[in-house]
């Protein structure tokens, strides 16, 4: 009996270890604005601001999925053409540099969403719309819109419900796709969206609870529309003041909300979540600080043999070589391209023209015909 | 119709006058017809017959998939870890007096006593051979039953000559020691124990060296006295070299696994130039490629199909600031700082535009400082300054800084520079031992456990066979494991969603993956191990593709309220009224029969 009881709990031991010691690898950001139309312009300007945050704490643009579902840069409201603001001050443009949109416009729709989340794509769906996360990835999944109860509406065409959400997530851990994820919706009753969550590792955090709207934050008279949401924008004031080397906790995150402002109540659900949140930096998620490990000592495969490569020839004569040989595919391109009918037509015409020894005469026979063409025409009418 | 016959019938049977007391609003004279009843009648059967071609019209195709095979796959791999056969053989050269069978019962405890007897997936079903061959080259064996083992040719090792030599040319010569092996069964790992005569009272220190193929020895004098040290030693480089490949741990996690779900790996090196201002270098890549990386992809090709890509950057500075150090005339970057070298969104190192989706990109990064922060060298905790001026990240890769021969930015040419053939071996030894770190490796030369060191040969491709033989072992566990839990998830998500469409496609792929995994286990068990590590990447990546297939998405088909929604429009309004007409025909029908029997009763008692 003991025995049987020392096994098991060696057993488990096991399995304990095996799933947990997975150490933290990479960080993923999901970033979702769903509605569409001008007035909506608060929307995508949260989804960017959030796009800048994550970016500016360390995770590159090949880890974010950026899903915008109207493009207000180049609407033909936009006071400030290929610019979004999220501030009436006007100060930082969030469509500046380097801003790269993964599912735009009509691609921004429920179907594609939880493909990246499932991981269910097409072959050829490239890599940069994938979600290519690991059973070592923190994800960070940001939705803004409009919601209702226990709903997410797309593009007014279509819905996510709580339930699609919580599915979707489940075959995520189902398929170890994150060791953990955190949720962050910023809509009417967001709350709601979280209540058929189940999975292990999912840490919800919502603008609002049911019943509740979130409101905007400020309207700027200028573009003539509210440009923020006050919990994003709450949000983004709490990140503008760290940095990637900073320590703040998440719970100092969640403390930061103050309801009044809001005028709304953010809530989090934490009950899915084992780590305490007063220990958890909220770098873990909106940021990406590397695992690294230092190599402590290279392979000598070679030291002990000669040069392997083969160093009798001179460098510069043989990069000469390379460079011929890389010259003469170009060569080949070329004369390839002449052979398009268009230049190829040109070129014989320039030929011919060159062959002519008096230019003159031909401009002159051209002329005569030119003006025996126009005598004629007229002559009929 | 049938009313107006009966009403005109009525008065007829009225004028006979033969029934005085017919009353016609409970009576009739006459049988009730059936024609309508007929008629709604068959409407109905007409639609009840359609409703079974309907039902298989609209039926959902799910191809059959073997739930049964899925599950007991996963219960055997839950139930019977993958054990692997390895021959163990261990010579005594130049022991007088020592019995081969008691000393293959003490290597045999001393083994167990360091495996705890553990029977963990990927660990060896050993079979161990003894020979101990005294000074006069006369041999005696305790052979463990297994008819096709290798045998020891007696006599071939001599105890003068060995260790002479350079330890590469031991390693050769060891080679050829054995005979009668074929097929999976010739993988013997051997360790010799070599005693030498302490002749001449030099070279009193017992030398212990591990080969690149799977041998192993230990050299040295006046070991038959102090035979039970020995002993240990033995069973020792049997259990943390050959079994374990001198890891801490026996289990590897996922995070030392950088193998794509699709069984590949993208080897993506980039050469980074922080400032092209100061100084430009390239490299002839093609040549490194070819004689120092084709080798290491071709030893790592059972398990995984590795690719090689090159590319050089520039303006690529890192994101965090070194500091000057006086002393060390260097620039210093401590370890602790390491997580904010890289700079993300100034090195675009994803270029993999060929690798497909679930592929594996291992970025491999030498970066040339800048000419205001060179040289650059990496600092250590305890105050020392890097030798690889490297560090890696799990799962994502390495980076190796590389500073120019001369720092002075002046007197730089500002024409491009090539890193010379010398710098470049240095710099593939880091990145081997990078990679070797990310599958979990050490690269130190020298191996330090318990008893005593071991010299560990590195080999040319990187992996040595016996490394080689435990990548086998724990990548073929993990691929057979991680194919069943994958399989297992989704043969639970088909039959949670009975309305969901199964493609052909995805029924053959999970049936070639279970026949790959069953291949797998099969070669596992008679000891093809680049075999049975091959199919099992096979089994994993195609059980990924079944579950990652397309078609399967919880929006894209239909429940069965859904179904009913879509229906019924066309056949509700109809069926009601067919449903309904046939009632009331059937109703009237039963009313009349009533009313004819009532006047038949009467008529009989008239």
């Amino acid at each position: 009996m003991k025995i049987l009881i020392l096994v098991m709990l060696l057993c488990y031991s096991f399995a304990s270890s095996s799933g947990d010691t997975t150490i933290h690898t990479n960080n993923w950001a999901v970033l979702v604005c769903t509605s569409r139309f001008w007035f909506n312009y608060r929307h995508m300007a949260n989804t960017l601001s959030l796009y800048r945050t994550v970016k500016r704490l360390g995770i590159p643009d090949e880890r974010i999925i950026l899903m915008l579902a109207d493009d207000m840069a180049c609407n033909a409201r936009n006071e400030y053409p290929a610019q979004v603001f999220n501030n009436e001050n006007h100060k930082l443009n969030l469509y500046g540099d380097n801003v790269e949109v993964d599912y735009r416009g009509y691609e921004v729709t429920v179907e594609n969403f939880l493909r990246v989340l499932t991981g269910r794509h097409e072959n050829a769906v490239p890599r940069s719309k994938r979600l290519l996360s690991d059973e070592g990835s923190h994800i960070l999944l940001y939705m803004t819109g409009h919601g209702g109860d226990e709903f997410l509406k797309f593009q007014d065409a279509e819905e996510l419900q709580s339930h699609d959400l919580a599915d979707a997530v489940k075959q995520m851990k189902e398929k170890r796709r994150f060791k953990e994820l955190m949720i962050m919706v910023d809509t009417c009753q967001a709350a709601t969206l979280f209540n058929q969550l189940q999975s292990p590792g999912v840490l919800a955090i919502g603008s609002s609870l049911k019943g509740e709207n979130s409101y905007s934050h400020h309207l700027d008279s200028d573009i003539g529309v509210s440009v923020v949401d006050r919990f994003t924008y709450y949000t983004l004031a709490f990140f503008e003041r760290l940095n990637i080397y900073d320590n703040a906790s998440l719970s100092s995150l969640f403390r930061s909300y103050d309801p009044r402002q809001l005028m709304s109540t953010a809530y989090y659900r934490t009950d899915l979540y084992q780590p305490n949140l007063m220990e958890v930096p909220v770098t873990n998620f909106f940021g990406s600080v590397m695992e690294t490990i230092h190599t402590d000592s290279a392979y000598k495969a070679f030291s002990s043999n000669t040069s392997k490569i083969n160093s009798d020839m001179p460098l510069n004569q043989l990069s000469d070589q390379d460079l011929q040989n890389a010259d003469i595919p170009n060569d080949e391109l070329n004369t390839e391209k002449q052979k398009c009918p268009y230049t190829q037509m040109r070129a014989d015409l320039h030929e011919k023209l060159e062959k002519l020894e008096n230019v003159d005469t031909v401009v002159n026979l051209s002329i005569a015909v030119m003006v025996l063409v126009v005598i004629v025409s007229s002559s009929v009418i | 119709m049938e009313e107006t016959s009966a009403a005109r019938l009525n008065p007829t049977t009225d004028t006979s006058g033969i029934m005085p007391e017919f009353d016609p609003k409970t009576m009739r004279s006459s049988k009730p017809g059936l024609k309508r009843l007929i008629i709604t009648t068959t409407v109905l059967f007409s639609f009840l017959l359609g409703l079974p071609f309907l039902w298989k019209s609209v039926e959902i195709y799910r191809s059959p998939l073997p739930f049964h095979d899925i599950d007991s796959l996963s219960d055997q791999i839950e139930s019977t870890p993958l054990r692997f056969p390895c021959t163990f053989h261990a010579v005594f050269v130049g022991f007088r007096s020592t019995d081969p069978g008691k000393l293959r019962s003490e290597i045999q405890d001393g083994i167990d006593q360091l495996t705890h007897r553990s029977s963990q997936c990927g660990s060896c079903n050993f079979s161990l051979s003894v020979t101990v061959q005294n000074p006069d080259d006369q041999c005696s064996e305790a052979i463990d039953y297994n008819p096709s083992s290798c045998s020891y040719r007696c006599g071939v090792v001599k105890r003068y000559g060995f260790g002479v030599g350079l330890d590469d040319a031991v390693d050769e010569s060891l080679d050829g020691v054995f005979s009668g092996c074929s097929g999976h069964s010739g993988k013997v790992y051997s360790v010799f124990v070599v005693n030498r005569e302490n002749a001449n009272g030099e070279d009193d220190e017992v030398k212990a060296v591990v080969g690149k193929r799977r041998h192993a020895w230990i050299v040295g004098s006046g070991l038959e006295e102090r035979y039970e040290d020995v002993v240990a030693r033995v069973s020792e480089v049997f259990v943390k070299v050959f079994m374990n490949g001198g890891r801490e741990e026996d289990s590897i996690h996922g995070e030392f696994m950088p193998v794509g779900s699709d069984g590949k790996i993208v080897l993506s090196f980039s050469l980074l130039n922080s400032n092209p201002r100061d100084w430009v270098y390239d490299w002839d890549f093609q040549r490194i490629d070819e004689a120092l990386l084709a080798p290491v992809t071709k030893a790592l090709a059972p398990i995984a199909n590795i690719s090689v890509e090159s590319q050089v950057l520039y303006h690529t500075p890192k994101s965090s600031f070194s500091s000057w150090d006086e002393k060390l005339q260097s620039y210093i970057f401590k370890t602790s700082d390491l997580p904010f070298f890289v700079n993300s969104n100034e090195w675009h190192l994803d270029t993999s535009a060929g690798a497909s989706g679930r592929s594996k990109i291992l970025q491999f990064v030498v970066y040339i400082p800048s000419g205001n922060e060179c040289p650059l060298q990496l600092q250590l905790p305890n105050g020392e300054i890097s030798k690889t001026n490297g560090f890696i990240s799990p799962m994502w890769g390495g980076v190796i800084v590389w500073n120019p021969g001369n720092c002075d930015k002046d007197s730089q040419s500002l024409s491009r520079n090539t890193i010379s053939p010398q710098d470049l071996e240095q710099i593939v030894e880091v990145f081997l031992g990078q990679f070797r770190q990310l599958f979990g490796f050490k690269s130190e030369a020298l191996y330090t456990s318990g008893l005593g060191t071991y010299k560990i040969l590195p080999s040319e491709r990187g992996f040595t066979e016996w490394e080689l033989d435990v990548l086998s072992r724990k990548h073929t566990c993990f691929n057979l494991h991680s194919c069943s839990t994958t399989l297992g998830s989704l043969s639970r998500l088909v039959q949670s969603l009975p309305r969901m469409i199964i493609k052909d496609e995805i029924g053959e792929q999970v049936k070639y993956s279970l026949k790959a995994a069953k291949l797998a286990q099969s070669n596992a068990s008679l000891g093809g191990y680049s075999s049975s590590a091959s199919s099992s990447r096979e089994a994993r990546s195609l059980a990924e593709n079944a579950f990652f297939h397309p078609s399967i998405m919880s929006v894209s088909y239909f429940s069965y309220e859904h179904c009913f929604a879509v229906y019924s429009p066309f056949f509700l309004p109809v069926a009601g009224h067919v449903v309904l007409a046939a009632l009331r025909e059937w109703k009237r029908y039963k009313q009349e029969k009533a009313k004819y029997l009532a006047w038949l009763t009467r008529k009989k008692s008239a």
